[in-house]
């Protein structure tokens, strides 16, 4: 059943002492928040909400209720996808009743603080990392869950990507159902098994292209086979389940079988798939497409990425990939004559570089090529053993500047948010 | 003569960058003039018997007991093993290569290749972050190994191998402060992905393995600048 919008959401009702507590929280945390704005440390949004949770721990609990929820995780897309769909909603029903955590804080206290900033607004279409499903899910009955792809992210903390998807696997089948309706993208094998324990699955294939993460059956860890692009266990226990949406070029296919081109500003094949399930998610929310589209449409830069920044005289595009499966998207999209590399490996990026080997920086070979960030030097290894010449600039402000034509700049997450404040984004 | 490397089973063992060893391996050969190719197997497809050196990577547990499964039933790294190529195996390849190994939450142990005398059971923690190990050649020299170690089983050697070296920073082996084995023209150890690509010494120590004779030294400036950043971000810790 479609959650209609249309229907008022049940008010929030909180005890005196709840609120009391999460009032004396919202305020230390606004605090905070204003002042690591005023610090240039960012939104405020993740210091606000962790101030919040050590004051009220039970602030995501009290916060969820009360709103229809569209929860989008997964490895790579999130934000750009929570954009997206946050933009189709606001296309149907206007602006003030949608909250969302734009900025990609996507913990529990980066999900409190969006809702504890934003009271009134019943509509939340939230951004969750892939470890906050299971709570987000359980706390607060989203009734729509869209779950994009897995690929190895953070090795160094996620030890096995399949016991994420165990997670939302048992979340959902626990929920049973009162549980989500879950938007899952069906080219993806882990992606299909967590999913298949929800009583309502909308599949899209979404024509992934990135099958290296997706070897074995999840079920039982037999070869996965692919025939005409499609995957199967030759068990038969798990195989690509029919998808009644589609990716049809730049274009996505409605259950009724209309085309819709979206034309989005956010660039890629990749943001094609990420579009395809913000519009089934939508329709699940009871948004026509023509409406979800043109609010899409809308979307130029979510929290940064693809955004043109300015560094002195230089002018350049930023790009974020984050993991093997992120770079092999974002890498053809870096166009320009010069490009800049910008490697570290703090907690956000991973502590291990390795997968700088999965990336196939060879194609990169006869351009201007910049390495840069705290582990330039490894890149720079990385690409001897390419081919691919480069100069090292380990300072990232030095190796922006002074590039007489636009360059295109991609970057890991750390580097990528300091390259925003850099190029004056945020 | 065209020198084979063999990229075992990919998609099930190389989770960690692993495909590195073999970029370098090979280009290491070309910058001298020796042909080489990569050659890359997924599981159902035969093992050339006739390479020079097998790569073997880390995976999770379901992808090490498929891969000793189909392994086993190809039969053609044994093959090859006798006639004389090397085997580099580094993180799951190298718990792989040995006796036995636990996997799962209930720590089932399951046989491996056995082309190592080595077992590894599950360890008391969990090893992750860069290690730096002392490495001890054949021949009595020592040089530093750097990487990057991500693994929960603990190694013991046994009589029929030897430790390749002993740590310095991080965990290796685990029950001791040894790190590694070789056995042979077998060779096994925890850095996991490119660890080559740090360690230019081991790589054509591997590659002296399999052709048989020395290599001359190849000077790289930057993989120096390199070594000398890790060594030092891992011992200020």
């Amino acid at each position: 059943m479609a959650a209609d919008l249309t229907i008022p959401c049940s008010p929030h009702r909180l005890s005196a002492l709840v609120r009391a507590r999460l009032a004396v929280a919202l305020a230390a945390g606004s605090l905070a928040g204003a002042a690591s704005r005023i610090a240039g440390r960012g939104s405020g949004a993740s210091i606000r909400g962790q101030l919040l949770m050590k004051f009220a721990p039970d602030a995501l609990a009290n916060l969820l209720p009360g709103h229809t929820i569209a929860c989008v995780s997964g490895t790579n897309g999130k934000t750009t996808t929570t954009h997206l769909l946050a933009a189709a909603v606001r296309a149907s029903i206007g602006t003030e009743r949608v909250v969302t955590n734009a900025d990609g804080a996507n913990l529990h206290y980066g999900i409190a603080s969006a809702l504890a900033v934003a009271p009134g607004r019943d509509v939340a279409i939230l951004e969750t990392d892939e470890r906050v499903v299971p709570d987000v899910v359980r706390l607060g009955r989203p009734a729509v869950l869209v779950l994009l792809n897995f690929s190895r992210d953070q090795m160094d903390r996620n030890h096995e990507i399949k016991s994420l998807g165990r997670g939302w696997r048992q979340a959902l089948e626990r929920a049973g159902a009162d549980g989500p309706v879950v938007i899952a993208n069906a080219d993806d094998p882990l992606v299909t098994w967590a999913a298949s324990s929800a009583p309502k699955v909308v599949w899209v294939d979404t024509a992934t292209s990135w099958t290296q993460d997706a070897s074995l059956c999840p079920e039982c860890g037999t070869m996965l086979t692919r025939t005409d692009g499609r995957w199967a266990c030759p068990t038969g226990d798990l195989a690509q389940p029919e998808a009644t949406w589609r990716v049809d070029g730049d274009a996505v296919i409605d259950p009724d079988g209309t085309r819709w081109p979206l034309q989005l500003q956010v660039p890629g094949s990749f943001n094609v798939s990420n579009g395809a399930c913000a519009l089934a998610a939508a329709a699940e929310l009871g948004i026509d497409p023509e409406t979800a589209i043109r609010g899409m449409r809308t979307i130029t830069s979510p929290a940064g990425r693809y955004a043109t920044a300015h560094f002195g005289a230089t002018t350049a595009r930023l790009l974020l990939a984050k993991n093997p499966a992120g770079w092999a998207e974002a890498l053809p999209l870096a166009t320009r004559g010069t490009v800049v590399l910008a490697i570290d490996s703090a907690a956000a990026d991973g502590r291990d570089v390795s997968w700088l080997w999965d990336v196939e920086y060879e194609q990169l070979a006869g351009r201007h090529v910049v390495a840069t960030g705290p582990r330039a030097q490894d890149l720079s290894v990385r690409l001897l053993y390419a081919g691919v010449e480069h100069n090292v600039v380990p300072d990232l402000a030095t190796a922006l500047a002074g590039h007489p034509d636009p360059v295109d700049v991609v970057a890991t997450y750390t580097p990528f948010q300091r390259l925003r404040k850099l190029g004056g984004l945020t | 003569m065209t020198v084979t490397i063999v990229l075992v089973y990919q998609s099930l063992l190389g989770i960690y960058g692993d495909r590195g060893n073999a970029a370098v391996l090979s280009k290491r050969l070309t910058w001298r003039g020796i042909d080489a190719r990569v050659v890359v197997v997924e599981p159902g497809e035969e093992l050339p018997a006739d390479g020079q050196v097998y790569l073997l990577g880390g995976g999770e547990d379901l992808a090490q007991t498929t891969a000793v499964r189909e392994l086993t039933k190809d039969g053609n790294l044994f093959r090859a093993l006798d006639a004389g190529a090397a085997v580099f195996a580094v993180c799951a390849g190298y718990q792989i290569c040995g006796t036995t190994f636990t996997i799962g939450e209930r720590d089932e142990v399951v046989p491996g290749l056995g082309i190592l005398d080595v077992e590894t059971r599950r360890g008391d923690v969990r090893a992750v972050g860069e290690i730096l190990y002392r490495w001890t050649k054949p021949d009595g020299t020592e040089s530093l190994v750097t990487g990057f170690e991500n693994h929960g089983g603990f190694t013991r050697v046994g009589a029929g191998a030897r430790p390749l070296g002993v740590v310095e920073r991080g965990i290796g082996n685990g029950y001791d402060a040894s790190e590694g084995a070789q056995q042979g023209k077998v060779v096994g150890t925890y850095p996991h992905g490119p660890v080559l690509a740090r360690n230019p010494e081991l790589a054509d120590y591997v590659l002296e393995l399999a052709l048989g004779h020395s290599l001359d030294p190849l000077p790289r400036p930057a993989i120096d600048e390199l070594r000398r950043q890790r060594i030092a971000a891992v011992r200020s810790r």
